[in-house]
């Protein structure tokens, strides 16, 4: 088994709303994927439909080499998941919660289960009313965590979660890759993204826009630089590649296309370079050259010309 | 912001944001308690047109202690009017003491649950607006009904002075049951629990009048049910019980407002205790869950049950003194052996309305779980959608035969007490479980409905069980096509024990039952989960 999932054309109406529109995602067997978009992109939709809670109107989709829709209960034994907005039964504890699904998706590891519980710092006794929605996301962490699964969906897991218990969080997800496991994780947090996976897939509108590993799509952005020099540097907005160029008390700084770096490199060689900081480029800015427009359009996010006019 | 006060802040925003969120159900609850008045005046009236007809129910009605058990106090019977008043003024209470309990409720604990009331609140909104609000809410739908019936039964000819006391005595006793909610939704910190024990608190107001009108002792005062109907609109046309309604009402709510001072936003007043920290062996399977979510639901409904069961078993002897007290009924009426069964068979048929509606509750509980997003969870682990919705009708199905057999056996055991006749507790359990088939058609109807329109599955399947509730009980006395009654399951009922047990009919309701929980089933594997 080469793709633990496999995602080409998948389309989801509902009514006039076109939530999914030509998907494509392909995840490894025993990678990390994440699964990036802005709010709304139609990331819940997708996982829905692999977890076979909502049917497909069009499109492929094979999970872990079954149907999703059809095979849903067999493939279930084999694949742990972790809502996006965790709502629990109010009267019931964290401690049955977790027990209760553990047990319906077949079982779960006793002794994991009191580790995850000690380290997520989650006190299983309480009812999940009182549960605030961090410690919500942490029941559904631990019941998926604590189970043996093939398959990890895991629908922004952190967005709960303080700077802490993400760091936690952050380990579980190598352990589980270490131990050859898939782990399919949706976000919008894009540093988690970067920290964890192996390989990426973007959308936006229901529709895939970008997937490949985190390099192979660093090359499609810039990279951020300042510079120091002895002599004022002239020319550089002539060099192709440069964009965003500013200068202050002489430092320049400038964002530059990947494949116009060593260009840029040898001349500002020139000018007597005293100290030069250069920023790879996050996928924050990945974000906003495939968002931005449309996002300031949207008025959702700001891109920093937009503050600052 | 309010002049009386920083605790009132708001109120009057809440009031109007209230109204457009009500928008369309207040209508819907006050045209239904207004149209229930208008049908019930209409039809009196042209059954009951001669003095004859009026003395031949007049004679009935005053010896049936199972129409008085569900109805009120027999008095007025003398004209048209009071004959209204007399049978539809206890239905209307009880859509009325709804509305207010869904209104109260919805607006105060359920906002709160949800996490809407902390919103509002930090907001320049006082610490009593919300409440506020919901009970003026809530009043002001209680008013606008009373308002409505009082129009309505006069513009259908009956006199005016009494029209508008039955509408006052309706809407007072929903101020009452306004003010019963505004309190428990302090104490208890849940939506669910608020609605089961005011739920509870009906009950026993009910049953209290309803012992106290049949014995004609002085226990209609303990309920405020007996207040609003010792109004006697159109014959005593009494003022001073709707002043105590009033008193009550206010009271409660001063009540309600102190102890919303004595607590905590999103708590009840009992601290919440901690629970335990593993799950309990049972609650490892769909079905598991689904008695786990249910049981406190099924367990007070099965107190209700039997506690009104034992209650029907033990006024069955005062359908014997009515009977032998009332000369005119004799007249019109066969020995008191099978008028005591005539009363059986109703008493059993309004068990099992109340046994159909427990099953309804428990099958929509499920759509409940999937609207809120707890199916989600649950069916993303190897829980078949069958087994999901499965476990939940098979505690619709086994809960509503448990409630079934309990209060047969109930009102029998209290019977063969009575009469030293040991086979009176068989008897009467069969009889009760002949409406079984009924009870599961109900079950599967909203079973189908969650299945195949789960929008729409609420709304329809509770009209539903309104419409066997009125047929059944307004059979006699609305002049209606047969066909109408036909619709309802329990129409194919035999009415045991006054009829003999024929089973075709019931086999033909389970197997509809049947279909319909297939149908249920099969829509819901084909059907996207649909949250909210």
């Amino acid at each position: 088994m080469e793709s633990a999932i496999a995602v080409a054309g998948l389309v989801k109406t509902f009514g006039d709303t076109r939530a999914l529109d030509g998907l494509d995602l392909e995840v490894s067997t025993g990678e990390v994927h994440g699964f990036l978009g802005p709010n709304g992109s139609g990331k819940s939709t997708t996982i829905r439909v692999l977890l076979g809670l909502l049917r497909a109107d069009a499109g492929r989709v094979r999970l872990l080499d079954g149907d999703p829709w059809r095979d849903a209960v067999a493939l279930h034994r084999r694949l742990a998941y972790v809502p996006g907005d965790v709502t629990l039964w109010p009267g019931i504890t964290g401690g049955e919660a977790i027990d209760l699904l553990g047990r319906l998706q077949g079982g779960l590891d006793p002794a994991r289960r009191a580790e995850l519980l000690d380290r997520f710092d989650l006190d299983p006794r309480k009812k999940a009313r009182t549960y605030s929605k961090g410690n919500r996301q942490k029941v559904a962490l631990v019941a998926a965590l604590a189970s043996d699964a093939d398959l990890y969906v895991l629908d922004e897991p952190t967005s709960g979660l303080d700077p802490l218990m993400e760091a936690l969080f952050q380990d579980e997800v190598r352990r589980l890759r270490a131990e050859g496991r898939t782990v399919l994780l949706s976000s919008h947090i894009l540093a988690e993204a970067e920290a964890l996976c192996d390989r990426v897939s973007i959308i936006r509108h229901g529709r895939t826009v970008q997937s490949g590993s985190l390099r192979e799509l660093r090359h499609l952005t810039r990279t951020s630089m300042a510079v120091e020099t002895a002599r004022p540097v002239t020319g550089l907005a002539d060099l192709p590649g440069v964009h965003d160029l500013r200068s202050d008390d002489g430092r320049v700084h400038f964002d530059v296309d990947t494949d116009a770096l060593d260009a840029v490199v040898r001349h500002l060689g020139g000018f007597g370079v005293r100290s030069l900081t250069s920023t790879p480029p996050t996928l924050e800015e990945l974000f906003l050259r495939h968002y931005g427009e449309d996002l300031t359009e949207n008025g959702l996010v700001r891109t920093p010309e937009a503050v600052r006019s | 912001m309010s002049p009386r006060g920083p605790a009132l802040a708001g109120t009057g925003t809440l009031l109007r944001f209230g109204l457009r969120r009500d928008r369309l159900r207040l209508p819907v609850w006050v045209a239904v308690a207004t149209l229930l008045v208008v049908t019930q005046s209409i039809s009196s009236q042209t059954l009951y047109d001669s003095p004859e007809d009026l003395a031949a129910y007049r004679a009935s009605i005053g010896s049936n202690a199972a129409t008085i058990a569900l109805a009120g106090p027999p008095v007025g019977l003398d004209t048209v009017a009071g004959a209204v008043a007399f049978e539809i003024s206890a239905f209307v209470v009880l859509v009325v003491a709804l509305m207010a309990m869904s209104t109260t409720a919805r607006h105060t604990r359920a906002d709160e649950e949800a996490g809407r009331t902390e919103l509002v609140r930090a907001t320049r909104v006082g610490r009593h607006a919300p409440l506020l609000a919901a009970v003026l809410l809530s009043g002001m739908a209680c008013v606008v009904t009373a308002l409505g019936i009082g129009a309505a039964a006069t513009a259908t000819g009956l006199p005016a002075r009494g029209s508008v006391l039955l509408g006052a005595s309706v809407g007072a006793a929903g101020l009452v049951f306004t003010g019963v909610t505004a309190v428990v939704a302090q104490v208890t910190g849940s939506t669910r629990a608020t609605y089961g024990i005011v739920g509870a608190v009906f009950g026993v107001a009910f049953v209290l009048r309803a012992v106290g009108d049949i014995e004609g002792n002085g226990l209609v005062w303990t309920s405020p049910i007996g207040w609003a109907q010792a109004v006697h609109p159109y014959s005593g046309d009494r003022v001073a019980p709707l002043v105590l309604c009033l008193v009550a009402g206010v009271t409660l709510f001063a009540l309600a407002v102190a102890l919303l001072d004595r607590r905590d936003l999103g708590a009840g007043l009992v601290a919440p205790r901690p629970g335990p920290a593993t799950a309990p062996r049972g609650l490892h399977s769909p079905l598991g869950l689904a008695l786990r979510l249910q049981r406190g639901a099924l367990a007070g409904w099965a107190v209700g049950l039997t506690l009104l069961g034992l209650v029907y078993g033990a006024l069955a002897e005062s359908v014997e003194t009515l009977f032998a007290d009332n000369p005119e009924a004799r007249a019109f009426l066969p020995d008191a052996a099978s008028l005591v069964d005539a009363y059986l068979a109703t008493t059993l048929a309004i068990n099992a309305l109340l046994a159909g509606a427990y099953a309804v509750s428990s099958v929509l509980r499920a759509r409940g779980e999937e609207a809120a997003g707890r199916a989600e969870p649950v069916l993303s682990t190897a829980t078949s959608r069958t087994a999901w919705l499965g476990s939940h009708a098979t505690m619709a199905l086994l809960g509503s035969a448990v409630l079934v057999v309990l209060s047969g056996a109930a009102t029998g055991a209290v019977r063969a007490a009575a009469t030293g006749d040991v086979g009176q507790l068989p008897r009467l359990t069969g009889a009760a479980l002949a409406h079984l088939p009924a009870v599961w058609v109900l079950a599967g109807v909203a079973l189908a409905l969650s299945g195949l329109l789960p929008r729409a599955a609420a709304a329809v399947a509770w009209a539903a069980v309104a419409y066997v509730v009125v047929t059944t009980v307004f059979a006699e006395s609305l002049d209606w096509p047969g066909w109408v009654d036909d619709l309802s399951p329990l129409a194919w009922t035999p009415t045991v024990p006054i009829e003999t047990l024929r089973i075709a009919p019931l086999a033909t309701l389970a197997v509809v039952a049947a279909a319909l929980v297939t149908l249920a089933l099969a829509g819901f594997r084909r059907r996207d989960l649909l949250v909210g």
